[in-house]
């Protein structure tokens, strides 16, 4: 995991109207990398990662591509999509390959790459279920194939295990997992949840703006002052 | 003692008279079938209300201008300045104020429907126009406002159908479509000024009830028809072409206003959709 960072964030601060929420924050995404983003609730997260996805402007400091500015790949909460919409599981999964202005083209030679997604993921048989009708553990499904259907080289992932009980959030991670490894993906994954968070983290972010912002492997924040000092001093009971 | 029922063979034999309004009121219901799908969708039910009496308040400004001060204002011009100024309206940010949007609608809706009748009081001469314009009892459409709600109308149409994958997109998961590069923005105000300019023309051709009912019901009833989005589309534009069309016959025969006709035709359509998706269940 030594190549060319994909994305890299430079003294970043994030907030809103000029104020920031956190302390700036250095971190380089590599490919491959599965980065988790903890911290509770208010802490900024969101911010962050609004900010990543170019949905805010920085108040200091820049997100850099390395590379060349990649397309992203976006799983937003569930709740995030409008269920008066009767959108059929594979005009979904397309979505994905949008990009700007392409939908003033057809969209013919999209298929092939809906029906690989969707059979990667075992969601092929959902293909002309409404979305809206789906269970919440196949609609993460449909949502990572349309992740791996917009070919990105990093995806950002909201939540994408809440609402889940532990079994379902297992498999969800697992297959991440799997599509992480199989697609040299980079994901960045906002997780409340740190048991399972933990057990499949390359890198950890960790938000906190009253004991700081730590960024490393699982390890090292572990050892970090700022996570001793939310976790292990006053919230002992909640560590992996 | 009621009048007698006209024959079809009286509608076919004045075709001449009737044929501008019915293909006005079928390229209408056609149009705004179409925009309606997103019009529903995005919960823009009322702005399409609101633009609609908007548009009538402007036409009635424009009679008024012409009779009082003098000065010639067209009615599709009237309608037009001040639904898109409505439209401005509605798509400021009112969160500052701390009012809902559909406080603001309510509040355009309730001055311009106000308004419309006081201007309309002050211009007897064209009071018939007045009440044709907010209710539809007009009979026959000028050859002009015909033309441009066939103008209007296919361009809209075009545009809509062009980019209808943008716009569903854009509606269906919004900040997803912002971090894909999707123009969320143009397509949001670019929809409302498609709503805004079509609900215009229609408005002076029609009158503000059937266009309201154009813009809504054919689209909610083809969304509780069909099972998938792509399919609603089309049936909305059947469903408000045949309410367009059916709605005037259904006037000619049984001696009612004209607007009022193609508003419930395109109601029952809604009711006929109803048991069509109970019957189905599920998605």
């Amino acid at each position: 995991m030594s190549s060319t960072p994909l994305l890299r964030c430079e003294r970043l601060v994030v907030g809103y109207g000029g104020r920031p929420v956190l302390p700036p924050v250095d971190l380089e995404i590599r490919p491959g990398e599965f980065w988790v983003v903890v911290g509770r609730n208010g802490s900024g997260k969101t911010t962050w990662f609004r900010t990543l996805l170019g949905l805010l402007s920085p108040v200091s400091g820049q997100v850099a591509w390395p590379q060349g500015r990649r397309p992203i790949a976006y799983v937003p909460q569930r709740s995030a999509f409008d269920e008066l919409y009767p959108v059929p599981v594979r005009e979904v999964v397309a979505m994905g390959a949008e990009r700007g202005w392409s939908f003033l083209s057809p969209g013919g030679g999209r298929g092939d790459r809906v029906r690989q997604a969707l059979t990667e993921v075992g969601a092929w048989e959902l293909r002309d279920r409404n979305f809206r009708a789906l269970s919440e553990g196949q609609k993460q499904r449909v949502l990572l194939a349309r992740m791996l259907c917009s070919q990105a080289g990093i995806a950002l992932l909201d939540e994408p295990t809440a609402a889940m009980d532990a079994v379902a959030e297992e498999e969800a991670m697992a297959m991440l997992d799997g599509l992480r490894r199989a697609h040299n993906l980079a994901l960045v994954v906002v997780s409340h949840h740190l048991q399972v968070a933990f057990r499949h983290a390359d890198r950890i972010l960790f938000l906190d703006p009253e004991v700081g912002v730590e960024v490393g492997t699982v390890a090292e924040i572990q050892q970090s002052e700022a996570w001793r000092a939310r976790y292990q001093d006053r919230h002992a009971g909640v560590l992996p | 003692m009621n009048p007698p029922i006209p024959a079809w063979a009286d509608f076919v034999g004045a075709w001449d008279l009737f044929r501008d309004p019915v293909i006005c009121g079928v390229a209408a219901g056609a149009v705004l079938g179409l925009l309606g799908v997103h019009v529903v969708l995005r919960r823009m039910v009322f702005v399409a209300a609101t633009l609609s009496q908007v548009s009538g308040l402007g036409v009635a400004l424009a009679f008024f201008a012409g009779i009082h001060l003098g000065t010639e204002v067209p009615p599709v011009l009237g309608a037009l300045a001040l639904s898109l100024l409505a439209a401005v309206l509605v798509s400021l940010d009112t969160r500052r104020l701390r009012v809902s949007r559909d406080s603001v609608l309510a509040t355009l809706w309730l001055l311009a429907g106000g308004l419309a009748v006081m201007v309309g009081d002050r211009i007897t001469q064209e009071a018939h126009d007045i009440a044709g314009i907010l209710f539809g009892t007009a009979v026959l459409v000028r050859p002009e406002d015909l033309r441009a709600v066939l103008g209007v109308g296919a361009l809209v149409a075009t545009g809509a159908t062009w980019a209808g994958r943008g716009l569903v997109f854009a509606g269906f998961d919004p900040d997803g479509a912002r971090v894909q590069g999707l123009p969320v923005r143009a397509l949001d105000v670019s929809l409302l000024v498609a709503v805004t300019v079509m609900v215009a023309v229609s408005t002076r051709a029609l009158g503000a009830l059937p266009v309201f009912a154009f813009s809504v019901l054919p689209a909610l009833a083809a969304l509780l028809a069909v099972r998938h989005l792509r399919w609603a589309f089309p049936l909305a534009a059947l469903l408000g072409a045949l309410a367009g069309g059916l709605g005037y016959l259904a006037a000619f025969f049984l001696s009612f206003p004209v607007g009022a006709c193609q508003a419930v035709t395109a109601g029952l359509f809604v009711l006929l959709a109803v048991p069509v998706r109970l019957a189905r269940g599920g998605e």
